[in-house]
């Protein structure tokens, strides 16, 4: 694990010159969290009333109408993926070697996966639904799933500050390489 | 009044907020900060879209279901929002930008109550295209939540104090 975390540091910081000069401006780095926030909202807000109405909550509301909603959810999620690329690119290592970080990219993973499987799985017959119906038992483990990963996304999100990764000592990382190892460029 | 905030932070509450290492000290509160965020200014911005023009097979008047996960976000960033404040009092209430963040909150509160007034009175009078009045102050409110959050992320760049003894 170690050395792909020494590559994608590596990799990360070289991406692009043009990111890391704007982030390092006076409003460049808080103008991108401001956007990551504005974002998570934007995300959040159709994935917990969707999640919220696979669970029975505004039985009277059509499901696929309120789906009509998840676009904007992924505007969100785009302005995200953006932004947080953005802050990967100016400081790697307080990232990638951030235990906090390895949850929140397992999260994200595990919630990706999940709604893919809602696509798969539950949709086609959420679209032959009688008005009203309860949504199928698979659309309710997935929409669990899903508000609970969001959950410890943000949750990982928050906590990445005061997981911050110190320099490694000679013994150099371990096996989850929580701190950064010196390495000669 | 420097007194006061010196008092306050020399409260128990307050040491424990900012030394305590316990992650359910100050970065548990801050993430219910964020999760409570996440539930009304997510859930008001589908309100506000809603009242725009999207999703318009969504009956209105059964938004009014999502409004307990709105309030509940609200009361958890009402408590968080207290307790962060007393942990650096004087980090914030010296800061204008904190004020800003206040009056962005408290005009889209006013929004939000006053768009649930009208939208919910007699939900059968509502039909898509919304009045331009509402969709005013639909607009309006994304733009207070939008200038909410900005503010509340600049609080972190633009404090000149910390704490009154600092």
């Amino acid at each position: 694990m170690a050395p792909f975390q020494v590559w994608l540091v590596h990799a990360l910081s070289t991406a692009s010159p043009a990111v890391a000069r704007f982030m390092h401006s006076v409003w460049g780095w808080p103008f991108a969290e401001s956007i990551h926030f504005i974002g998570l909202c934007l995300l959040l807000g159709p994935v917990v009333m969707f999640d919220l109405r696979l669970l029975g909550v505004a039985k009277r509301i059509p499901i696929v109408a309120l789906h009509k909603l998840i676009p904007f959810g992924l505007i969100g999620f785009a302005m995200n993926a953006v932004t947080g690329s953005m802050f990967l690119m100016t400081e790697p290592d307080q990232y990638i070697y951030n235990p906090s970080f390895h949850f929140k990219v397992l999260f994200l993973t595990v919630a990706g996966t999940n709604a893919l499987s809602f696509y798969l799985i539950p949709w086609r017959r959420i679209g032959r639904l009688e008005p009203g119906a309860p949504a199928p038992r698979s659309a309710r483990i997935i929409a669990v799933v899903s508000l609970s990963m969001w959950m410890g996304v943000i949750i990982g999100g928050r906590m990445l500050t005061f997981y911050r990764p110190g320099v490694c000592g000679p013994a150099g990382p371990g096996f989850l390489a929580e701190c950064i190892p010196r390495v000669r460029r | 009044m420097y007194r006061a905030l010196g008092w306050l932070e020399s409260t128990a509450f307050s040491t424990w907020m900012r030394e305590d290492p316990s992650i359910f000290a100050f970065p548990g509160v801050l993430t219910v900060h964020t999760i409570g965020m996440a539930l009304i200014v997510g859930i008001g911005v589908a309100l506000d879209l809603r009242i725009l023009g999207v999703a318009r097979g969504v009956p209105i008047g059964e938004m009014k279901r999502f409004f307990p996960a709105m309030w509940f976000g609200l009361w958890l960033n009402i408590a968080s929002g207290v307790a962060l404040l007393v942990a650096y009092p004087a980090k914030a209430l010296t800061n204008p930008v904190f004020y800003l963040k206040l009056t962005c909150i408290a005009l889209a509160l006013v929004l939000l109550r006053s768009i649930r007034r009208r939208l919910f009175r007699d939900r059968e009078s509502f039909v898509d295209p919304m009045p331009a009045r509402l969709r005013l102050m639909a607009g309006a409110s994304v733009g207070c939540w939008v200038g909410a959050i900005a503010a509340g992320r600049l609080l972190a760049y633009t404090y000149t104090k910390l704490m009154t003894t600092w």
